[in-house]
């Protein structure tokens, strides 16, 4: 461990950020630590009390002028007023019933006035009543889920929706609940919340004797609202109970409020101190932009936690793309490490894969059997095509990037011809009218989550595809394999100084070739493997893009234009789904309805592939 | 009244940093005289020209000490064009001509004749147009003068290079005022019949008044056409003199020196009986390496020698390793220990037995990011698949072996680093070439060639590679060929010295052969015929 030069700078700002942080977190300790306390308890009831009074206090009020209003309108019908009469009458006698109840203090009833023993026991009964209701509501929604996966899923919609862009950020689910029924203990808990809620109005009846069974069947909803609901944190009962009492709770209020969050913000001024202290060892280990989408997922990880968004289950998601997308960014591995610098080119292997699983489809194939026949066919049309496609790159050496984009794009405009006229007949795949391919393939009768399921398990609330990851395990090994390998050694000096591999009798032109056929090849698995996970496959634009993402995930890992290691593989993907995953669910806490995630995911990649590119024509060692 | 000297250098020191390479360096020019300007390579003939022209180079390095004096007046060039403006013009040795443009053309560039026309009456003077009658007038006087016949509306493209050289110089006297030309090396790309040519046109030009410095490395041209000389060894002056008191072989001796610093590493040279098998057989080789074009080489190295090859830089002597190796192009036949060995083609020149350590340490000679120990063990494991295992019929590299080569290796040549896993990127030069030393070795070779090995490396590192040479040669008896820009280096370890010029073999000398013997064969005059008295 060598000595951290820390300069003056860096030392101050460290200080200070520990000093805030320190602040911060007391602050938040101490107001997480009130809210079990007496101090927490008896201000979050107190507030409660109130909005309960007020309902029922408005409820009174109401009750009270809608009597004066029949009286006042029966006596205008006595005194023989027509319609308009009755309903000036009317109008009167209620303007003048409301200030009468204001002058009265009927519907006004400070919690200090009354004795609230009694009142905030039956309360406290009704929530306790309540949690346990949704606490049973949602262990058994979650089982039925679990129960009938995949017959109430529904992604197709948002599939549709994102395939125009070639990105998969709609790639949530839908959830039909409509089939759902109540179990015996809902409705068991549902009738003591029933039975609690009556005790509660014996005693509001106390305080408002105006108050008539009717009305305070009437105010149920809006009492048992304020209390309870579905998937309730503190801070949103909090918020609901401040709201309707109309208090305000002061500073102490606030701090129990924003306990958490003072709490987890000072965590994070806590790693931004540690990196302001290690700036130079971090930036020198990781680079800059991994620095920074480190941060930023971290940054993520705390928001997700502040707003109360489940994190662990989009941990469990990035896990998913990770190996969904795990593979296709390998593919950039051989491609790089032979000296054809970044396959943007990608989409060739794409394809070749897109016909193995088309064709998986057309012969009726399913489940493991029909994904590897799908690998299978992938493999062998992305070899010869990859093939080519190196000989087309050893032609044009030294501007293979520009050269490997277009020949994306190309073939890309190529296949969307080949999409219409290629003469697959299942109905599947066919669109209903006239000829052509969909847009989008549903998987659901051959490979969908072959490997996702497969030995998958669930720990923390997170579910693992197992099988998926293992997969992606497993090409990673394989590739690690070769990069060792003797034709691999040779491969990597052919691309890292082709003189000196020249000079050592290494067949230059054949090693980009292999390194190409490699990158092609893994890329059509890769596809196949995404597909698998995403439930679809998407033909014509949608692989368009694929190759830069996949770029800027390696280059994110710390690879470069010309270097590349798995680690970088792994790392990266992890970093840029974990940034896109987390980013969709916080933005959309943020900024509602934005879509400023999807944004998001062109701004990280294309300017991670910038950045890469500005660092690449110098000495790679920076 | 004109000066005496037309150009007066006085007392010119440049440094680079720390290092001197130029130290108290005089030269004078006459108007009208053909100036030689002597020395080998590094002696500080291309500063000292850098200097005279004022390149950004010596501006961006600090400057230089000393005076500059143009007509006797003492003058700061700031930048080429102020040396064009003074009447200071430059032949170079690589054509700056654009090939796409007619004679005129390029002769005329940037110095065009033109006159106004209504565009320009509104955006200025680049918009005039061009007088093409007037400038193929002047550029048909340029080239008559230096005697070409050529029309001057031909396209550069396609000229043979003779051509080109003298429409630079055309163009060069195109100029107005020019009092001094320096030609660099003109004669370099030349037939004998052109650099006839090119010596009398050089003379004409001189006739009119204007004063040529003359770089060069062809002693008999000197003698032939130039007036004076001055010589520069190592940045420093050694004497200026007139040609007609002096001979090629006092130049020669004069230009190469006892040099100061003793030999650091001694090996003896050893005579081997004729009948020695010979090791490497070399006949008619020709290797087309840019820079370095071998036109026609033979030689026999023997089994168990140290052999030098030796010569100025450009004249082919690094080319004959490369060709052999399969780096570059080549022609001819090759024998080693009797087996003939298969041209153009790397892996049969490793395979058959030989190694080379390329003179390019970091483009050609290793790989700089990746480990000491997988660059030691690259050649073995392509060429012959050592340091592999295999696994499901894959040949996977075997680390534990690899790193216990690489651990002896470091050892052995004393490779200074934190352990065989840094990468050779961030090893100093020294260091980076024994990794090469290692490299070459691992493949237990029977002859090995080194390429410029003490190039970029300092002193201590330079000593150890050496005595790594010798001590390979007498205890492994692995024959080494050894080429070197440095004699020095070559006349401490070899058994026998090749020089090199022009692409091809000049003679074969002993080590303790006289400084002239070697001056007079590296510019390509065989001692024993020259002219002059015989050393």
């Amino acid at each position: 461990m060598q000595r951290v030069n820390v300069s003056r700078k860096q030392l101050i700002a460290c200080v200070l950020i520990v000093a805030l942080a320190l602040v911060l977190g007391v602050i938040g300790v101490y107001g997480l630590s009130c809210r079990g306390a007496d101090s927490g308890v008896k201000l979050l009831q107190d507030m409660r009390l109130q909005a309960v009074l007020n309902t029922a206090g408005s409820g009174a009020i109401d009750a009270y002028v809608a009597a004066e209003k029949q009286a006042a309108t029966k006596a205008a019908r006595e005194a023989g007023g027509g319609m308009k009469e009755v309903r000036e009458a009317t109008a009167k006698a209620e303007t003048e019933a409301r200030a009468r109840a204001e002058e009265l203090g009927i519907g006004a009833v400070d919690l200090s006035e009354v004795d609230t023993t009694a009142l905030g026991a039956a309360l406290n009964a009704m929530v306790a009543a309540q949690e346990a209701y949704y606490d049973e509501e949602a262990r058994a929604q979650e089982a039925y889920i679990a129960l009938n996966k995949d017959a109430i899923t529904a992604a197709e919609d948002a599939a549709e929706v994102a395939e125009d862009e070639g990105g998969d950020a709609a790639m949530e689910e839908t959830i039909d609940l409509s089939g759902f029924v109540a179990t015996e203990e809902m409705n068991r808990l549902s009738a003591e919340v029933d039975s609690a809620y009556l005790a509660l109005c014996e005693e509001i009846k106390v305080i408002f004797p105006a108050l008539t069974d009717d009305i305070l069947q009437s105010l149920k909803a809006t009492i048992t609202g304020v209390m309870a609901a579905a998937g309730d944190t503190f801070e949103s009962r909090y918020d609901r109970a401040e709201a309707s009492s109309g208090m305000n709770a002061g500073a102490f209020g606030v701090i129990l409020r924003q306990a958490r969050t003072f709490a987890l913000t000072a965590l994070g001024l806590v790693i931004l101190a540690l990196v302001v202290f290690f700036y130079a060892p971090l930036v020198k280990k990781m680079g800059v932009p991994r620095l920074i989408i480190g941060m930023f997922f971290l940054l993520l990880c705390l928001l997700a936690l502040i707003l109360n968004l489940s994190l662990t289950s989009q941990l469990g998601n990035t896990l998913v793309r990770l190996g969904m997308n795990g593979v296709l960014v390998l593919s950039m591995l051989p491609g790089i490490q032979c000296g054809i610098s970044l396959n943007l080119g990608m989409p060739i292997g794409i394809i070749g894969g897109l016909i193995g699983g088309l064709l998986c489809i057309e012969l009726g194939m399913s489940g493991i059997g029909g994904f590897l026949f799908a690998c299978v066919v992938g493999l062998m049309i992305s070899a010869v095509t990859g093939y080519f496609y190196g000989q087309l790159l050893n032609r044009l050496k030294g501007d293979e990037m520009s050269v490997t984009t277009y020949v994306g794009f190309s073939i890309v405009s190529l296949m969307c011809i080949g999409w219409l006229v290629l003469p697959f007949k299942s109905p599947i795949m066919k669109w209903p009218l006239g000829n052509g391919l969909r847009t989008t393939i549903g998987l659901q009768s051959t490979y969908k989550h072959v490997l996702n399921n497969f030995l998958s398990f669930e720990i923390f609330g997170v579910t693992i595809p197992t099988g998926l990851l293992l997969f992606f395990a497993l090409c990673c090994f394989l590739v690690w394999l070769f990069m060792r390998s003797k034709t691999g050694i040779a491969m990597s000096a052919a691309g890292a100084n082709p003189r000196f591999a020249a000079a050592t009798g290494i067949d230059v032109d054949r090693m980009r070739i292999i390194g190409t056929m490699l990158s092609t090849m893994l890329a059509a698995v890769g596809i196949i493997v995404y597909g698998q996970s995403y439930g679809f496959m998407q033909l014509y634009q949608a692989p368009r893009q694929m190759g830069f993402l996949a770029a800027s995930a390696i280059l994110l890992g710390g690879a470069s234009t010309s270097r590349a290691k798995i680690s970088n593989v792994i790392i990266g993907t992890f970093l840029f789904q974990g940034v896109l995953t987390l980013g969709m669910p916080v933005a959309n806490a943020l900024i509602p309805g934005s879509t400023i995630s999807e944004t998001l995911r062109i701004l990280i990649s294309n300017g991670i592939i910038l950045y890469a590119l500005t660092k690449s024509g110098g000495d790679t060692r920076g | 009244m004109a000066a005496e000297y037309i150009l007066e250098m006085k007392n010119i020191t440049k440094r680079y940093g720390e290092n001197k390479v130029l130290s108290d360096v005089s030269l004078k020019i006459r108007p009208g005289e053909i100036h030689a300007l002597l020395g080998e390579n590094g002696a500080g003939k291309s500063t000292l020209m850098n200097v005279l022209f004022g390149m950004p180079v010596i501006h961006a390095t600090g400057g230089f000490e000393g005076e500059v004096l143009i007509d006797g007046q003492s003058t700061t060039i700031a930048s080429p064009h102020d040396a064009m403006l003074k009447g200071i013009g430059m032949v170079h040795q690589e054509f700056m001509l654009l090939p796409g443009f007619t004679i005129t053309e390029n002769i005329k560039l940037n110095r065009e004749i033109t006159h106004p026309s209504l565009l320009s009456r509104v955006f200025g003077k680049n918009l005039e147009t061009l007088d093409m009658a007037a400038m193929s007038q002047d550029a048909r006087r340029a080239l008559d003068s230096v005697g070409m016949s050529i029309d001057e509306y031909t396209l550069v493209k396609g000229l043979p290079v003779g051509y080109m050289q003298f429409v630079e110089i055309a163009r060069e006297i195109d100029k107005t005022g020019v009092k001094l030309l320096v030609f660099d090396e003109p004669t370099a790309v030349l037939t004998e019949s052109e650099a006839a040519q090119l010596l009398r046109v050089m003379k004409s030009i001189a006739q009119k008044g204007i004063a040529i410095i003359f770089i060069t490395h062809r002693l008999d041209e000197v003698i032939e056409a130039a007036d004076g000389v001055t010589i520069l060894r190592d940045g420093k002056f050694v004497c200026e003199t007139r040609t007609a008191d002096t001979t090629v072989t006092q130049l020669a001796e004069l230009m190469i020196g006892r040099k100061g610093e003793s030999a650091f590493v001694t090996a003896d040279p050893r005579e081997f009986p004729e009948d020695t098998p010979v090791a490497l057989k070399i006949r008619h080789l020709a290797v087309d390496m840019p820079g370095e074009q071998v036109k026609d080489v033979s030689l026999d190295i023997r089994e168990g020698e140290i052999f030098g090859i030796g010569g100025l830089a450009g004249q082919g002597k690094v080319g004959i390793p490369n060709g052999i190796m399969g780096v570059y192009d080549s022609e001819g036949d090759v024998e080693l220990f009797g087996e003939p060995v298969r041209l153009n083609d790397a892996h049969a020149a490793l395979k058959s037995g030989m190694a080379m350590v390329s003179e390019d340490r970091r483009g050609v000679g290793l790989l700089l990011d990746e480990s000491i120990e997988d660059n030691i063990v690259f050649n073995a494991m392509q060429v012959s698949g050592e340091f592999t295992k295999s696994l499901l019929g894959a040949k996977l590299k075997d680390s534990r072996k690899i790193r216990e080569h690489a651990n002896e290796m470091i050892r052995e040549l004393d490779i200074r680093c934190f352990g065989a896993v840094q990468h050779t990127g961030t090893l100093s030069g020294g260091n980076q070439q024994k990794v090469c030393i290692a490299r070459a070795l691992t493949m237990n070779p029977k002859l090995i060639f080194v390429s410029e090995p003490t190039r970029g490396i300092d002193i201590g590192a330079k000593k150890l590679v050496l005595e790594t040479l010798v001590k390979l040669n007498r205890e492994k008896g692995m024959t080494v060929v050894m080429v070197s820009s440095e004699l020095m280096e070559l006349r401490s370890i070899c058994d026998r010295i090749a020089i090199v010029a022009e692409g091809e073999v000049v003679d074969i000398l002993p080590v303790n052969s006289s400084d002239a013997d070697f001056g007079l064969a590296m510019s390509g005059i065989k001692p024993g015929s020259a002219s002059g008295k015989e050393a």
